[in-house]
């Protein structure tokens, strides 16, 4: 095939619905395509990815995904073809757009693989319906609507319970399920909403019903095969990514594995599907019947496990299927041997279990439904059910070792009962807890009271009886035992049950049985993982991970990834010379380490996960290569950081660390209000709050995590001061500094949260020349061998520091791709014992670069219904993008249309309400947004500062002062832009329902005056040209 | 109270486990099944018959046995062995649990042994004679006996142990009248025949030529069955008398003894295809079949004689999986069309088959 330009279009920001997985489907595209000889255009504003790395795709654009933006660059790099199936719905719905626009008509773009046509009817509920009668594939009764009075009168007809489905969404954004008229409207109002073509479908429920899934594959020859199929312990009515999922399906007779089967590849065939594809069906527990739920014409969350469950590469496939191969020419990759039309087998379980931020939204509704509502997952991979979900258990990194114990202890009954029935994230801890109270004796009729109210199947109930019974004695070491003795033994993942060698280095961990571990082909060294993805530890360490294994390689050493993570790139066995898929835990690292006889253990990419287990790994006697736990321990304990900047005449907020909340009030009080809180040893500023008054401090006591003995809650003066990162590299001698970044929030909202800018925009040379030699002094004093990031303030002149943490940081994919400085690379042989000066990176604060780049977080909140959105210490944010350009305003233009933020066109209307402390300040800011045209609506207090300023507004009532008030012009849409700072997150006011409001409309919504701020001086501009990060790196270079 | 048992292969190896409440001992080849389904129906499948069977998937008996999936009267497998077996089974149609079924069944069976480290070994050392002992008194003496069976070891009287002794009739009238040459079918090869209007005459596998064209069937059809196809000489010489005279189709070992009739030659392969995911490339139609398998020999593609055209091949080792007559309605496949475990991408055969037949 001559060699072609081939544009991909990655998913964006991470968001709930949309994670990792397809940096890892797209990175495999990318390389599929690159292998077969083609150039790859690759458009994703998501920075902290592996696809958007230079190496990975000939010419790789930051910009955002909308029909302008990829317009532009299509004008420009004028691709022959697109493949718009790697990049989930969002990469989806973008070529559905291009293609409606004529754009691809008009460039001559050929749309590679699944035709638009199949899209279109996969999404289009009515004719996805009419289509699977026609082949004759049952689905449920339902009735598409484009109105609320519709839906009610199928209601009407038909009854409660109903699926409300909006079409044209991702990770079931708006939809769910109802009981009454009352919720019918107010969830099919919002599902429309959500939709891109204002349509929903409603449906009868099969609540209840068996849910079951089938990834296939066809190619243009109309070949089909099943990679894997799954069962959702769950059943139907909670969204399968909210499901813990189980592969393959282990209830199912064969006749009803095939009947799915069967059914499958007509659904396929009909739809004329060219690569992946997933189908989700409904299986009547009692009667083998069936009906089809949705078909996902692509790449997807399921397919990302399914490809991770059985090593068989799904993205890789799908991407040669769509360059018109067929499945019976493509080389299977696993054996290398066999061709990859081969329907994989297992002789193991997977288990997937999902990770919910309730943790971090205390307000949050954790209703389980069809919206789904969990950020990330754990998978785990065992000889036996029990095995593989017990590491999910432990593989959250909830602080769990079992299943049973801890606060499900104290629960009553009938909180139980409740949750049991209408599930929440806990559902299957509380099963547990009804098996445990229930004993030996009562436990068959526990499990038949359990299946009665939840309908789960009986099998799983019994499968999780038999851990509760496990671990009666309380210790997670005695009951891992018990339902798995012996030694640590390495299997492998082969995808034939041993039936065929294999090649692939792909591990998983049993006991006692026959170890099948293969030497590294030379020596290894371990790179510890993040496990699933969190607010506050997401793919940027992901990224990390995998940048260090390839540093290894490069170094001529073997890596050996340990990671849980189905969506990640670091959890693709091509990246590693070994890859253990197990939870990195300790005991599962200690295993590998002697297993692989390897040289050390690097932990610093891993996020705090992995940092955590230094002590540990230290005192068992296994080598940590890079910071060593000393250093890890000064930086993670506070008495010691804070003597050691001491030492250095370093100044950090004045604080001090409490061991009751009275002593925390007695501190504050010396302090002076405002001060910020947090229990130590935390992640993600979790608990982390900016206290006003002794009210509030009184209020935070109350919810707050209790103070534990060795883990003091931390009192620190509050600085509202400028906020400055720094990543940098040090080898005992030298130091590398890629560069700095400033946030356009003053302190207060957490660093993830920010809008954060490099090069420095505010900061003088000197005060620059002084963060280089505390960051210096620093990694000096805490002796650190690789990477560290420190966080400062500027206050009145005057540098602080924040905190320091000896590893890779949430900003390190994004100085690398902005410099170009691999930092991660350089830590990695610093590790090895290289040194800085005999790299290629130079050392000391490297040069500015003449553009800007400016990261933009992106939230989730329209999928976590009753969230609080207003920003502080506590991070929120689930994902980021970035603006590239040749300004700073420019730059941040393109990161809020990339953060999804619907710019106010000219004469735009923005609803306001300003905190009274902020009213000052905010008056020049929301002068700008007049003089650019818009109309500013106001409530009462911020209107009469308005016009006390002599800005022109429009008042509006509040909510008291009764209709029509501001909820209403929400609701209606008769704004285009909120900016709401007023304070006070613990209670239900009326500024949280007006930034809910916003958020349900889907109208953008500023809780900071410098965000507002910053938005302005975007409106204010007109960015340049889009131009890719390779040319960006060339033009800096000449 | 956990009974000790062990599987021993003739090259000294040994894997041990427990076993269910039937004690007892079982000689024959160890042979492993990569489903991850249709446990039932494999246990009772007649080609398994004089094998000790293991199971590659590590949890099995999780919907029970319901009886329907059955496709032989009883169990034929010699023993089983299992990595985690259900006593707490799910499903609907679920008379009984597999433990119960298989102690009542008398079949020795293993459990808790490491079923991949056995696959591993067949994979790499071949299809082996075993034993597989269930109790300390079966224990004690499996080594010794194992030896002297290895000696005296044979496939020969397999299918006459599953094989139909008597003709009977299956179906109803009216439609094509198809002999089925009995050599060990499964229960799923006459439902589709069946289902397709067929009336189905199951003779033993020794009928003659002379009695099975005294019935003047509108074609014949020779079932699967268990072990070496070159252990039935008679039934090769019938179906070579009966070329040219009926139209002949013939499904795994009715494939492999259809090929020999007619010229070929087999082979004994390393260690077989038993599973439900073996992907066979159709050479007419120029698509590739997901198949279900269960044999342990194989027709040389490069022995078939000139009037035999292949059209079928594995894609995973390149194995003949078909042949035709270029004249005469003669065709066979090395997989099993009914699925019964597995897919039913070829089932659209039987159809085939039955149309080009008058």
């Amino acid at each position: 095939m001559p060699r072609r330009n081939i544009m991909v279009i990655g998913s964006g920001p991470i968001i709930i619905g949309q994670a990792a997985e397809f940096d890892y489907a797209g990175v495999q595209a990318c390389r599929a395509l690159r292998e077969e000889g083609h150039r790859v255009v690759l458009v994703n504003s998501n920075p902290a990815t592996i696809m958007t790395d230079p190496e990975v795709a000939d010419a790789v654009y930051l910009e955002p995904l909308t029909v302008p933006s990829v317009e532009a660059i299509i004008a420009r790099e004028r691709p022959d073809a697109l493949l718009p199936t790697l990049g989930g719905q969002t990469g989806l719905n973008l070529a559905v757009e291009l293609f409606e626009a004529g754009v691809l008509e008009r460039y001559g773009v050929e749309l590679l693989g699944t035709p638009v046509d199949t899209i279109q009817l996969a999404e289009d509920r009515e004719r996805f319906k009419a289509k699977m009668l026609e082949i004759g594939e049952p689905v449920a009764e339902s009735e598409i609507v484009t109105e609320v009075e519709q839906g009610l009168a199928f209601a009407a007809r038909v009854g409660y319970p109903l699926v409300v489905r909006p079409a044209y969404t991702l990770g079931g954004t708006g939809g769910g399920v109802v009981y009454d008229e009352e919720e019918l409207r107010e969830r099919l109002d919002a599902g429309l909403n959500a939709s891109l073509i204002h349509q929903a479908l409603l449906e009868t429920s099969l609540l209840g019903w068996k849910e079951i899934e089938y990834e296939v594959l066809r190619d243009g020859a109309d070949n089909c095969i099943i990679v894997c199929n799954m069962e959702n312990i769950d059943p139907v009515g909670v969204h399968t990514g909210d499901s813990v999922v189980v592969a393959p399906s282990q209830t199912l007779s064969d006749r009803e594995y095939q009947m799915l089967r069967t059914s499958s590849i007509n659904v396929i065939r009909a739809l004329n599907v060219q690569g992946g594809c997933n189908i989700q069906f409904a299986l009547h527990p009692t009667k083998s019947e069936y009906a089809i739920i949705e078909v996902n014409p692509r790449v997807s969350r399921s397919s990302a496990l399914a490809s991770k469950a059985t090593g068989y590469p799904i993205a890789k496939i799908s991407t040669r299927i769509a360059l018109g191969q067929t499945l019976d020419q493509i080389p299977n990759p696993v054996t290398g041997v066999t061709k990859a039309a081969y329907e994989p087998t297992l002789d193991y379980v997977v288990v997937k279990f999902p990770r919910w931020p309730f943790d971090k939204f205390p307000l949050a509704d954790t209703q389980l439904g069809t919206q789904m509502k969990s950020t990330g997952e754990a998978m785990g991979i065992g000889r036996t059910f029990k095995s593989a979900f017990m590491k999910t258990v432990r593989g959250l990194d909830l602080k769990r070792e079992m299943l049973t114990g801890g606060e499900y202890l104290e629960w009553s009954d009938a909180e139980l009962d409740a949750i049991v029935a209408r599930p929440t994230h806990e559902r299957l801890f509380a099963i547990a807890e009804m098996l445990r109270r229930a004993g030996p004796a009562g436990r068959d009729a526990a499990i038949e009271r359990i299946h009665a109210s939840s309908t789960i199947d009986r099998f799983w109930l019994h499968e999780l009886a038999e851990i509760v019974a496990a671990e009666t004695s309380g210790d997670p070491r005695a009951a891992r035992r018990a339902i798995e003795p012996g030694d640590p033994s390495f299997r492998m993942v082969d995808t034939a049950a041993a039936e065929f060698p294999a090649k692939s280095p792909y591990y998983y961990l049993s006991h006692g049985e026959m170890n099948e571990m293969r030497p590294t082909p030379s020596d290894a060294v371990i790179v510890v993982g993040s496990g699933p993805i969190r607010i506050g530890q997401g793919i940027e360490f992901d990224y990390s991970c995998v940048h260090a294994a390839w540093a290894l390689k490069a170094a001529g050493a073997s890596p050996v990834v340990i990671n849980n993570n189905p969506e990640t790139v670091s959890t693709d066995f091509d990246i590693s010379d070994a890859l253990v898929f197990e939870p990195p835990g300790a005991d599962e690292v200690e295993a590998t380490y002697r297993a692989t006889n390897a040289k050390g253990v690097m932990l610093a990419f891993g996020g705090q996960t992995a940092i955590n287990l230094a002590s540990e790994l230290s005192e068992r006697g296994v080598r940590i290569i890079g910071s060593d736990r000393a250093s890890l321990d000064m930086a993670e304990d506070r008495a010691q950081f804070e003597a050691a900047l001491q030492r250095l005449g370093v100044a950090r907020p004045e604080g001090k660390a409490a061991t009751s909340f009275r002593e925390a009030r007695v501190f504050a009080r010396e302090l002076g209000f405002p001060v910020l809180v947090r229990p130590s040893f935390v992640l993600g500023g979790r608990a982390m709050e900016i206290i006003y008054n002794e009210g509030q401090l009184a209020s935070y006591a109350e919810s707050a995590p209790p103070i534990l003995p060795g883990a003091p809650l931390l009192v620190d003066k509050y600085l509202k001061g400028l906020e400055v990162e720094v990543d940098a590299v040090f080898d005992g001698d030298d130091i590398l500094i890629p560069g700095i970044f400033e946030h356009v929030e003053r302190a207060g909202i957490h660093s993830g949260d920010s809008i954060s800018v490099y090069p420095t925009q505010t900061v003088s040379e000197e005060m620059t020349r002084r963060i280089v030699e505390v960051t210096t002094a620093i990694a000096q004093e805490l002796r650190i061998r690789g990477l560290i990031n420190i966080q400062f303030v500027i206050h009145d002149g005057a540098l602080y520091i924040i905190e320091a943490n000896p590893r890779a940081s949430r900003t390190v994919p994004i100085i690398q791709k902005a410099t170009g400085v691999n930092m991660v690379a350089a830590a990695t042989r610093i590790a090895l014992g290289e040194k800085l000066r005999d790299m290629e990176y130079g050392t000391g604060l490297i040069p500015r670069t003449p553009y800007v780049v400016v990261k933009v977080p992106v939230f989730s909140f329209s999928k976590m219904r009753g969230v609080e959105t207003i920003l502080g210490p506590e991070m929120k944010s689930t994902g980021e993008v970035l603006g590239i350009d040749e300004s700073f305003a420019g730059a941040l233009r393109k990161g809020f249309i990339g953060a999804g933020v619907r710019l106010p066109g000219s004469g735009g209307r923005i609803l306001v309400s300003i905190a009274d402390e902020e009213k000052h300040e905010a008056m020049p800011v929301l002068r700008r947004y007049a003089d650019l045209g818009h109309t500013l609506v106001a409530t009462p207090g911020t209107r009469a500062a308005l016009e006390a300023a002599g800005i022109p507004c429009e008042a509006i009532n509040k909510i008291a002062a009764g209709s029509p008030h501001v909820l209403d012009v929400i609701h209606a849409r008769k704004v285009d832009l909120v900016i709401n700072d007023a304070k006070g997150p613990r209670e239900i006011s009326d500024n949280y329902r007006i930034r809910r409001a916003a958020v349900e409309s889907g109208i953008a919504c500023l809780t900071s005056l410098d965000t507002a701020k910053a938005l302005v001086t975007a409106l204010e501009t007109v960015p340049g040209p889009p131009r890719s990060l390779q040319e960006y790196r060339n033009g800096a270079r000449a | 109270m956990t009974t000790p048992a062990a599987l021993f292969l003739a090259d000294g190896s040994r894997f041990e486990g427990t076993g269910l409440s039937h004690r007892g001992i079982a000689f024959g080849e160890a042979v492993f099944y990569t489903g991850m389904t249709g446990y039932e129906e494999a246990l009772t499948d007649p080609s398994y018959a004089g094998q000790i069977l293991t199971f590659t998937y590590p949890m099995i008996g999780n919907y029970g046995i319901s009886g329907e999936a059955a496709q032989y009267p009883r169990a034929c497998v010699a023993g089983a062995v299992i990595k985690e077996i259900a006593h707490h089974p799910s499903h609907h149609l679920a008379k009984t649990d597999l433990p119960s079924w298989l102690d009542a069944q008398r079949i020795p069976t293993l459990v808790g042994a490491d079923t991949r480290a056995i696959t591993i070994a067949l994979r790499e050392h071949g299809t082996i004679w075993a034993a597989l002992a269930v109790g300390e008194e079966a224990l004690e003496r499996a080594e010794r006996e194992l030896a002297a069976f290895v000696r005296t070891a044979s496939t020969k009287d397999l299918v006459p142990s599953v094989a139909a002794r008597e003709r009977h009739v299956e179906g109803a009238q009216g439609g094509k009248r198809i002999t089925l040459v009995d050599c060990g079918v499964k229960r799923a090869i006459l439902r589709e025949l069946t289902a397709l209007g067929s009336e189905v005459t199951v003779v033993p596998y020794d009928t003659s030529a002379d009695a099975l064209l005294a019935d003047d069937p509108d074609a014949i059809f020779i079932s699967p069955g268990p072990g070496d196809p070159t252990d039935l000489p008679e039934t090769i010489e019938t179906l070579r008398a009966l070329l040219g005279r009926k139209p002949l189709f013939g499904i795994c070992l009715g494939h492999q003894l259809l090929a020999l009739a007619c010229g070929a030659k087999t082979y004994k392969l390393p260690y077989g295809h038993r599973g439900g995911n073996q992907p066979v490339k159709d050479l007419v139609n120029d698509e590739v079949l997901v198949t279900a398998h269960n044999h342990g020999y194989a027709v040389d593609t490069r022995s078939l004689p000139a009037d035999l055209e292949p059209t079928m091949t594995n894609l995973n080792d390149g194995t003949n999986e078909g042949f035709r007559h270029r004249t005469l309605p003669i065709a066979a496949v090395q997989f099993h069309p009914e699925a019964s475990p597995g897919p039913f991408d070829a089932r659209r055969l039987f159809a085939e088959w039955l149309d080009a037949v008058r």
